[in-house]
């Protein structure tokens, strides 16, 4: 099929990068750079194309490619497009070639490299969503270790072996207790039915024990969690992203952080169902913890980056509390939170970026009245972190707006503290928008008005290169917060499949099941409603 | 018996000694003997193909009954050894000086081909010493510095420590038994009885003492930083791997019961442990390596805790992805002017600025060692674990894999050095050689082959 050919395209497409770039002849910078960013363009290209021509109406993959890879183990090269993965593919295709241009002045030493271990990251990234086979799914996860070690390491700034090999120790622990839980779940499988397999559709039939579901949860949801971060395994991430360069930071908050809540929707909480119920309302203190915890912090931090690094723990409680809460509208703004966000929170790491290149420092305090030295810098400054608050028209309201809905009509099997409990939680993450809302204020007003003030003056506003990444980005932002139907009903399959996978009943009815649901009026329109 | 049969299942061995006669004879010639190294070369490749061809075409034969027999899968694994031992020899230009050097470490390749192939005690006897007192010769002949003698003496004492318990051992199962063959031994696992149990520990103890395993490690990181490079790339992959792979014909495919079971998981998984933390203060490389190869082992261990044919599949892709890796760390290590300062870790600083190549070749075999994807050492230790707790034994494998967590950090540490140092402390001389150059690009090559069909590999192993 032509179409699985050329998803099969987008995922290779990196890799070809890594061979044009390193045939070049050393010492011409410039075209490696402009050679990235033509090939990250034609992925994005692609990507979109794939994107248009998903069918919302088809219940699983699409663009399937599955060969035999490890025949003996049962293990296939399996990749797709689902409900799940189709808006975090295309938002990491999307987000690839404004980080190639977003470096093109900040990275000048080994460019080749960089460029080379950005491009392998992306490979690396679609692979991890693509993948609809464990071991393969695992691979890649694993494999974005690597690179992002590297971009930190020789590109960060002062404190960046510490940085990196904090963020590696960190997620590789993870990513070991998962392996055992991958090895053990395979072979649970195979002793129970006595098929020996690692893709996703088999593994969400196995049935399993509920002790054993719940150890295999846990170790699954360490890792995940360490990705999200879920407070408190989030103390890599402020020190990730200060010491990182401004690509490493856009990549670390605009995709890799979803890698986390991308692994909790697809595979631990579908793969066990039952722990997953019973310790719902854990997950979901926990992700309220993380949304107050973060913004408490970000409130307080005097150093750009780390403001955006905490209000990213606060911002993915959310997807973590449209996960957990089992309702197919929290269901559905988690997905949309988590694309808004990899477009607000990378936007805002690529402005940090850009003042950083001219005044060379990120205290908060050494800056002030930006408006008027900066006046183009400062509207889009002004636009992502509106959107950061989530307000309507942006894209982060319609996530945070269902996430809520959603939360408050979670449906848990059994509470902690009563039936009172899902309230006293979504409240609490009212509370946390009320926070968001006054950390990113403070820090827009200080930032932007008040005394002139500025390392350097006189500063020089945008240039071309930096409007045009910058105006991808606001476009991003509306159209994702005014035209919240379309991405939305791509993805409500899988939501509904989520749903049921996790809550409803084992024996797998989910696609007989369809027609029925499909009824009902669509959530999406209700949003769309709620954000007139 | 007939010629016929003795001539073909030996073929490997015959032309590993044919390859040795030429040696000496030219060694006796009246000029200086050149060429040396080819012509062992020659013969260890020969006989790689040898044993390649007898595993293709599915040759079994026994030229000495209850002695010595060939099978595809002792062929394969001759083939895997004999492999990596052309690498090795590719990238030991500075031994040829060194008369005796090739000479030494063919006799020790064909002592690891008995060692394959035999089916008592007796040939396994034999093969394990031949491959072993060439070694001891080696670590001394490479000596340029003073302290490898204590080295070298550690490591013939425990050697001979090994050689001794591991007769002790044969002679309590001949006592049990009645016979020599290997097969006691299996059997012998699962006996209640007392002498047969204690045969087994001290069969076990010898392998553990052979293979590097903790408590009985002590011999390996000064034999290891002592010897010539090459002669550490031979210990680290060729030694090993016929260690196991002859302990893998030792337990044949009968399970692995408890209490035996756990005396081979916790010996092993206290290796991963504390290789692992010991590697982490190294401030040498080849001392790194040989820690690095404590805690190895206790993976390959690990693979007798699985069953049946299973076992041969795990330690046989696993020596070869080890193998691999070490050799290409061991070809891309730039000279320096002498063994010690091509050997700091510190000299390794900055690398990537001057050496790219060699410093992405380092940096690939450094991740695989670790086991992180998508290099063989993932697959290789997958492989392995999979098996142990296929086969009942989920606790100790997490906690391996937790051990296993323990060594990325001193692989990344080398890693760092390679690629985010600035400062470069010191030069190199002179660029590698040809042949190790050529090394490193064919297990390059056997690296990607690997990584991108491990079920191709898997399946004709």
């Amino acid at each position: 099929m032509a179409d699985a050919g050329r998803l099969n395209g987008v995922l290779f497409l990196p890799l070809a990068g890594i061979a044009a770039i390193v045939a070049l002849p050393p010492r011409r910078d410039d075209l490696v750079r402009g050679l990235s960013l033509a090939v990250m363009l034609l992925q994005f290209a692609l990507t979109a194309w794939l994107y248009a021509r998903f069918d919302a109406s088809v219940d699983g993959l699409q663009f399937e490619t599955r060969l035999p890879w490890i025949a003996a183990w049962g293990v296939y090269y399996q990749i797709g497009l689902d409900g799940y993965n189709v808006l975090l593919v295309l938002l990491t295709a999307f987000l690839g070639p404004l980080v190639v241009a977003g470096a093109f002045t900040a990275i000048q030493k080994d460019v080749k490299l960089f460029y080379a271990m950005v491009f392998a990251l992306q490979f690396a990234m679609l692979g991890t969503f693509l993948a609809q086979d464990l071991f393969v799914f695992y691979l890649f996860w694993e494999t974005m270790l690597i690179p992002l070690f590297l971009i930190i390491g020789i590109w960060g700034g002062e404190r960046r072996i510490y940085a990196t090999l904090k963020f590696v120790l960190y997620t590789a622990f993870g990513s070991i207790v998962m392996l055992a839980a991958v090895i053990y779940l395979v072979y649970s499988l195979n002793a129970t039915t006595g098929v020996t397999s690692f893709a996703f559709a088999d593994l969400y039939k196995a049935e399993l024990p509920l002790p054993v579901q719940t150890t295999l949860l846990a170790a699954f949801a360490l890792s995940f969690a360490i990705k999200v971060p879920i407070v408190p395994l989030h103390t890599w991430l402020p020190d990730a992203h200060v010491e990182a360069p401004t690509a490493g930071s856009v990549i670390l908050a605009g995709v890799l952080l979803k890698m986390g809540t991308y692994g909790f929707m697809k595979l631990a909480f579908p793969l066990f169902p039952d722990a997953t119920r019973m310790l719902a309302p854990v997950f979901g203190t926990l992700a309220v913890v993380s949304i107050l915890y973060g913004a408490c912090l970000a409130l307080v931090q005097t150093d750009i980056k780390k403001i955006i690094a905490y209000s990213s723990i606060s911002h993915l409680g959310y997807v973590m509390l449209g996960l957990v809460s089992l309702d197919l509208l929290g269901i559905q703004g988690a997905v949309m939170q988590m694309v808004s966000h990899g477009v607000v929170a990378g936007g805002l790491f690529l402005m940090v970026g850009m003042i950083y290149e001219r005044c060379h420092t990120r205290e908060l305090a050494a800056y002030g009245g930006l408006a008027k030295i900066l006046p183009v810098y400062s509207v889009f400054l002004a636009i992502l972190t509106l959107a950061a608050i989530g307000l309507p028209t942006t894209s982060g309201f319609t996530g945070e707006f269902l996430v809520l809905l959603g939360a408050f009509k979670a449906a848990w099997p059994q509470y902690v503290l009563g039936s009172a409990y899902p309230l006293v939680l979504s409240t609490s993450a009212v509370a946390g928008v009320v926070l968001g809302a006054l950390y990113m204020l403070w820090f827009a007003q200080r930032f932007l008005f008040g005394a002139t003030k500025a390392p350097h003056l006189p500063l020089v506003d945008l240039n071309l290169r930096e409007k045009a990444i910058l105006a991808s980005i606001v476009v991003a932002v509306f159209a994702l917060g005014l035209f919240p139907d379309e991405p939305m009903k791509k993805t409500e399959l899988a939501a509904r499949q989520y749903q049921q996978l996790v809550a409803g009943n084992r024996t797998g009815t989910r696609v007989a099941a369809e027609p029925v649901l499909r009824d009902a009026p669509s959530p999406a329109a209700q949003a769309s409603e709620g954000t007139r | 018996m007939s010629w016929e049969v003795v001539l073909t299942a030996m073929l490997p061995e015959h032309l590993l000694l044919a390859g040795i006669i030429v040696l000496l004879a030219l060694e006796l010639g009246p000029r200086k003997p050149r060429g040396l190294l080819v012509v062992a070369l020659v013969a260890v490749a020969a006989a790689t193909t040898a044993a390649l061809w007898l595993a293709f075409i599915g040759y079994a034969a026994a030229p000495f009954p209850g002695q010595y027999s060939v099978a595809p899968v002792a062929s394969l694994g001759k083939a895997i050894v004999l492999a990596l031992a052309v690498l090795v020899l590719l990238i030991a230009r500075d031994e040829s000086g060194q008369r005796a050097f090739p000479i030494l470490l063919i006799s020790s390749l064909y002592g690891v081909c008995l060692l394959l192939s035999s089916d008592s005690f007796l040939t396994l006897f034999l093969g394990l010493e031949l491959m072993s007192l060439p070694v001891y010769a080696l670590v001394l002949l490479a000596f340029r510095r003073p302290e490898s003698a204590e080295a070298a003496l550690k490591y013939l004492v425990l050697g001979g420590t090994a050689t001794a318990t591991l007769l002790m051992g044969v002679s309590l199962l001949y006592g049990g038994s009645g016979s020599l063959a290997l097969s006691t031994f299996a059997s012998a696992l699962g006996s209640t009885d007392i002498m047969a149990k204690v045969a087994v520990v001290l069969v076990l103890v010898a392998f553990f003492l052979k293979a590097a395993i903790v408590p009985f490690h002590a011999w390996a990181p000064d034999a290891y930083e002592g010897a010539a490079v090459p002669v550490t790339a031979y210990m680290a992959t060729i030694i090993k791997a016929g260690v196991l792979l002859a302990a893998v014909r030792l337990f044949g495919t009968v399970p692995v019961t408890r209490p035996m079971a756990d005396l081979l998981a916790i010996l092993p998984l206290v290796s991963i442990v504390w290789g692992n933390l010991a590697a982490m203060r190294q401030q040498s490389f080849r001392r790194m390596i040989a820690y690095s190869s404590i805690a190895h082992a206790g993976y390959l261990f690990y693979a007798l805790l699985g069953e049946g044919p299973g076992r041969f599949q795990a330690v046989a892709f696993y020596v070869l992805a080890y193998g691999l890796m070490n050799v290409l760390a061991f070809a891309s290590l730039p000279p320096n002017e002498n063994d010690a300062a091509r050997d700091r870790l510190d000299n390794l600083r900055g690398l990537f600025r001057r050496e790219p190549f060699a410093a992405l070749m380092i940096g690939i075999a450094m991740l695989s060692l670790a086991g992180i994807p998508p290099f063989p050492g993932f697959v290789a230790k997958f492989l392995i674990f999979k098996n142990v707790i296929a086969a009942g034994f989920t606790l100790y494998a997490v906690l391996g894999l937790v051990g296993s967590y323990l060594g990325i950090y001193f692989y990344l540490r080398v890693i760092q050095y390679l690629f985010m140092s600035t400062e470069e402390t010191a030069a190199t001389r002179g660029t590698p050689g040809r042949l190790a150059l050529g090394a490193s690009f064919i297990c390059l090559l056997v690296v990607i082959l690997l990584s991108v069909f491990p079920g191709w590999v898997i399946d004709r192993l």
